[in-house]
């Protein structure tokens, strides 16, 4: 461990970091393009020079390690190195750099995406020249270049840092990338006969230092001063990246992985990255709708909501009742929906589909849904995936789905078939799926995006979910919609059910006003935890010594949420 | 006065001196039977160390201190490279060597592996030279063929063998870690140090990288000693190096002498003087990336001693004499178009530095130069010297500061008369 003053401020300098890594964790801000934390250092761009007492000449900060010094060579009788990042030879180094680096590129900022957050763009104008004195024309490179599927290149505007093609070497270890050509004509560009499609090649764009390396899918969508930022989790499987969601007019524009170390690193999957794609093509229907002579009508709220109870509660035997619930749902839908079924079934049911599919060495998980470790710890039980769909059905007379398309991609005749012996479908989804459509009743749920939450990750990691947009008044979070509802059971007045419920109901319904006023987020997982205990007998026994198997630690600590 | 010892050049001039029987009758091999037979690799190496023999690639690095930082451990894994990569402008002489007397690098080679106990080397060849690859590579097979190379060699119990690998056409590739790059089958592009080649070369093992001249050298150690090594010619850099006189001069050619030699007598006593008898006006003296020399400038002797006292250096001792009819800021145009295509483009300096330059001195040269331009150039060359990964940046900043500097008034009459000073000539190349 080595002792470095650096501009008059005492850091320390551990061996096996550089002097730029103990700078930037000790809060002292060296400029750099090619440097990134999760890639290997290559000293190309040259921004980080810093003088170094006693060396020759400057030398770059992120290759420099610093070896501590014996005791009677030390600077100052403490120091092992006295750094200067302000000096004038230093600032003359960095308006060099940034000079030779504006020398070709276009200066487009005004239709380039990056534009807003562009390395280039602020260090100009924190380090750079005002004018420039290079009266020559540009040189032209390739433009508009599709690397592939998602990715697409301008070399006019690179500096040639490599970081997507160390990225692509060493995260994914594809090696499509490298740079063509030599000297000023340098650019980026794939092996023969491959493109860059591995399944994280939009994480370029997010590492690029500049606007070179965009992808369709953002490009040329909205100034990035526009949006609107909303820290949230991707639910695409069970790893439960951090995220950030880039939102503008309640419409989500982007999702960009979020740096979260226990979590995901720096970078995301493609596939979960464009899960925002992928929704704004699915049918949605925002008013609860019932089933009547065969057609599915939409409803007003209450009369719905007053139908659908006075035909589901206590009115079949636990035996007859199959509940289809999701990995998809938050800790606060999956507990709420506990409250609900012993309520209106007077005990806990329910199956959560357990959906798996290719997983990575990377980041991408076999479980294909977010929260099952949410799901485990309410002690639920599993059910392996859709062709099991069957015998949970069989035989029963109410089924209700909740935020699972079950029935996606069978044959209607199959479908009828499987709910022959069912009396009433309940669906509940945040969108008009193929199931949704063969319900008696739907009621639409408020998407991933559209409410706030909590869940769990494969390593039992807790993480919120964000409200990123809001969404129409008719869908709901289903801890919302079970809230609607025991409010409507207190008013009426069903046959065979007790008095005694009421009580329980009342002690439930400060729970669940609790949620709703998101004191589950201000005070972490512990509080939340002994509220829901005293206010579900099943739960009244369980400490939070009993948890730790499952990785919880005492204190409720929450990630990624700074 | 310079010696005219014959240590690299002996063997050179008979028919057949590439042959391994004609370079054997011409006692090569020797030095390699006698270190195998008489010698532990520590007498070698410390034989080496004595004779003071410094690289010839152009940084001068003693030869023996750079083997020494080799692991000691007999089971690591360890390389020795030859850098056969020779393309710096001015300079031919490795050529000569790899043409004319291949078993004396091979010797030298093998030599090196028994006093650091390496385990294969690789000789990297420049691209551009097929003939000098064809003869190494029969050189090499005729290494094997007497058991100089392989298994057990002479039982010794040295295992060695030599890789031949052919550039494909980059400058940059001449740089030791680029060339490493390169023979990994990479893109020719030097490696941030440290980790330094001794370390970290070749497939990440411990390397070590000597020029085609410093391992020709090594034999004359071995068999006549270090004492008598040390003591011939120049203190600062003992033994004979290879001389590549060029340009304007009678008698251009490869001259083998001491490097006490001045640059004066190189010129006028070996070089037979000026071409056409004209004035001199300028010397490079060590390849085209070290500092230029004026005609007043000359009276230093060869080594880096003497010209470090004019702010230049030996480097490759390709010496380019330009005579008063040569046009400066045309040859400066010449040098900077070489080093902007060469520059491998990884980092920033050097990429869009030598572009910015050529640029510069492109307009000086066509008369369409401004006021300002010199003090960019040189504040342009602040900017890259020292800058940048490899020497490749200083490579082309050094002879452009050092041009504005000694010839600025020839670079201020381009810019206000908008044309060549009138003794010279236009010429289309220089070298």
């Amino acid at each position: 461990m080595a002792l470095v003053l650096i501009d008059g401020k005492e850091i320390v300098v551990n061996p096996e970091e550089t002097l730029l890594q103990a700078a930037l964790r000790q809060n002292i801000y060296i400029p750099y393009y090619c440097y990134h934390p999760s890639l290997s250092i290559v000293g190309q761009c040259r921004m980080c020079l810093v003088k170094v007492e006693g060396a020759p000449k400057l030398l770059t900060a992120c290759t420099t390690y610093v070896p501590e010094l014996p005791k009677e060579k030390k600077i100052d009788g403490k120091y092992d190195m006295k750094i200067f990042t302000k000096s004038e030879e230093v600032k003359e180094a960095q308006r060099g750099v940034l000079e030779f680096l504006l020398l070709n590129h276009p200066l487009d900022c005004p239709i380039c995406d990056q534009a807003g957050e562009c390395q280039l763009q602020i260090y100009s104008y924190e380090y750079g020249n005002s004018r420039s004195e290079f009266r020559f024309e540009k040189l032209h490179a390739p433009k508009r270049v599709d690397l592939g599927e998602h990715i697409v290149y301008d070399a006019e505007r690179c500096i040639k840092c490599t970081r997507c093609i160390r990225f692509c070497n060493e995260v994914t270890k594809s090696g499509e990338l490298t740079l063509i050509k030599r000297g000023v004509h340098t650019y980026v560009d794939t092996f023969e006969g491959k493109s860059l499609n591995n399944p994280y090649s939009i994480c370029t764009a997010d590492i690029c230092p500049v606007g070179a390396l965009t992808y369709k899918e953002f490009r040329f969508k909205e100034r990035v001063w526009f949006l609107q930022a909303t820290n949230s989790v991707c639910p695409e499987c069970s790893r439960n990246c951090s995220i950030r969601v880039d939102t503008y007019k309640g419409e989500i524009m982007r999702i960009v992985p979020r740096f979260n170390p226990s979590v995901n690193g720096y970078f995301m999957c493609d596939y979960g990255r464009l899960v925002s794609e992928r929704i704004k093509n699915k049918e949605v229907r925002e008013i609860p709708s019932l089933r009547e002579k065969g057609i599915l009508e939409p409803r007003m709220e209450k009369g719905f909501y007053k139908i659908l109870l006075s035909k589901i509660t206590r009115k079949y035997e636990p035996k007859d009742v199959a509940v289809i619930l999701s990995g998809r749902m938050t800790n606060e839908e999956l507990e709420s929906f506990k409250v609900f079924s012993l309520i209106v079934f007077g005990e806990i049911l329910g199956d959560v589909l357990y959906i798996t599919g290719e997983k990575d060495d990377i980041l991408v998980k076999d479980e294909k849904r977010a929260n099952y470790c949410g799901a485990k710890f309410f002690d639920l039980k599993f059910t392996k995936a859709n062709e099991n769909i069957k015998n949970i059905i069989k035989g029963k007379k109410l089924v209700i789905s909740i935020r699972e398309d079950i029935f996606k991609g069978i044959k209607e005749e199959q479908v009828k078939e499987i709910l022959s012996s069912v009396e009433i479908f309940v669906v509940m989804d945040a969108f008009f799926t193929e199931t949704a459509k063969m319900s008696n009743f739907y009621i639409p749920l408020a998407s991933w995006f559209e409410m706030e939450g909590t869940t769990f990750n494969y390593d039992a990691h807790l993480q919120k979910i964000s409200k990123c947009v809001s969404p129409p008044k008719g869908r709901k979070p289903f801890y919302d919609v079970v809230s609607l509802m025991l409010n409507l059971l207190t008013e009426m007045e069903i046959k065979d059910f007790e008095t005694a419920k009421e009580k329980e109901i009342e002690s439930v319904k400060k729970v669940l006003d609790t949620f709703k006023e998101r004191d589950v987020m201000k005070g972490g997982f512990v509080p939340w935890f002994k509220e829901v205990k005293n206010a579900i007998p099943q739960l009244k026994n369980i400490s939070l010594k009993d948890l730790a198997p499952l990785g919880f630690s005492a204190k409720g600590k929450k990630d990624g949420d700074n | 006065m310079a010696l005219e010892e014959k240590i690299l050049t002996a063997n050179i001039g008979k028919k057949t001196s590439s042959d391994i029987d004609s370079a054997m009758q011409g006692g090569a091999y020797e030095a390699l039977i006698k270190a195998l037979t008489k010698m532990t690799p520590e007498q070698v190496l410390n034989e080496v160390k004595i004779s003071n023999l410094k690289g010839r690639g152009g940084a001068g690095f003693p030869t023996a201190l750079k083997w020494s930082f080799l692991p000691k451990e007999k089971k690591k894994i360890k390389y020795l490279v030859c850098n056969a990569d020779e393309s710096e402008p001015g300079t031919f002489k490795d050529r000569l060597i790899i043409e004319n007397d291949p078993h004396k690098i091979i010797e030298g080679i093998i030599i090196a592996a028994y006093a650091t106990n390496a385990n294969a080397g690789f000789i990297y060849i420049r691209g551009e030279m097929p003939l000098g690859a064809k003869i190494l590579e029969k050189a090499i097979s005729q290494a094997y063929e007497r058991h100089f190379l392989g298994k057990n060699i002479m039982g010794s119990g040295l295992d060695f063998d030599i890789f031949l690998v052919r550039g494909a056409g980059a400058y940059i590739c001449g740089e030791e870690t680029a060339l490493m790059n390169s023979i990994e089958g990479k893109r020719g592009e030097p490696r941030i140090k440290p980790p330094f080649p001794a370390s970290y070369g070749v497939y990440g093992k411990p390397s070590n990288i000597n020029n085609v001249e410093t391992y020709a050298n090594v034999p004359a150690i071995i068999k006549n000693g270090g004492n008598w090594y040390a003591n011939l010619g120049s203190k600062d850099t003992p033994g004979t190096r290879l001389f590549g006189l060029s340009g304007h001069i009678k008698k251009p050619g490869i001259y083998e002498l001491t490097s006490d030699v001045t640059v004066r007598e190189l010129i006028f006593n070996y070089g037979g003087g000026i071409l056409g008898d004209k004035k001199l006006k300028a010397v490079i003296p060590g390849g085209s990336s070290v500092p230029v020399l004026t005609s007043n400038e000359i009276d230093v002797e060869m080594d880096s001693a003497g010209l470090k006292k004019v702010g230049s250096m030996p480097g490759s001792a390709g010496v380019i004499v330009m005579n008063e009819t040569v046009c400066m800021v045309k040859a400066l145009l010449n040098l900077i178009k070489f080093y902007e295509h060469e520059s491998c483009g990884q980092c920033t300096p050097c990429r869009e530095g030598t572009h910015f330059l050529r640029l510069i001195i492109e307009d000086i040269e066509k008369g369409e130069g401004k006021e300002g331009d010199l003090e960019k150039i040189l504040s342009l060359c602040k900017n890259i010297m020292g800058r940048t990964i490899c020497p490749l940046g200083d490579a082309a900043a050094m002879p452009c500061e050092s041009f504005v500097k000694k010839f600025r008034e020839e670079f201020e009459y381009h810019i206000k008369e908008k044309k060549c000073l009138p003794e010279t000539i236009k010429m289309t190349t220089v070298f």
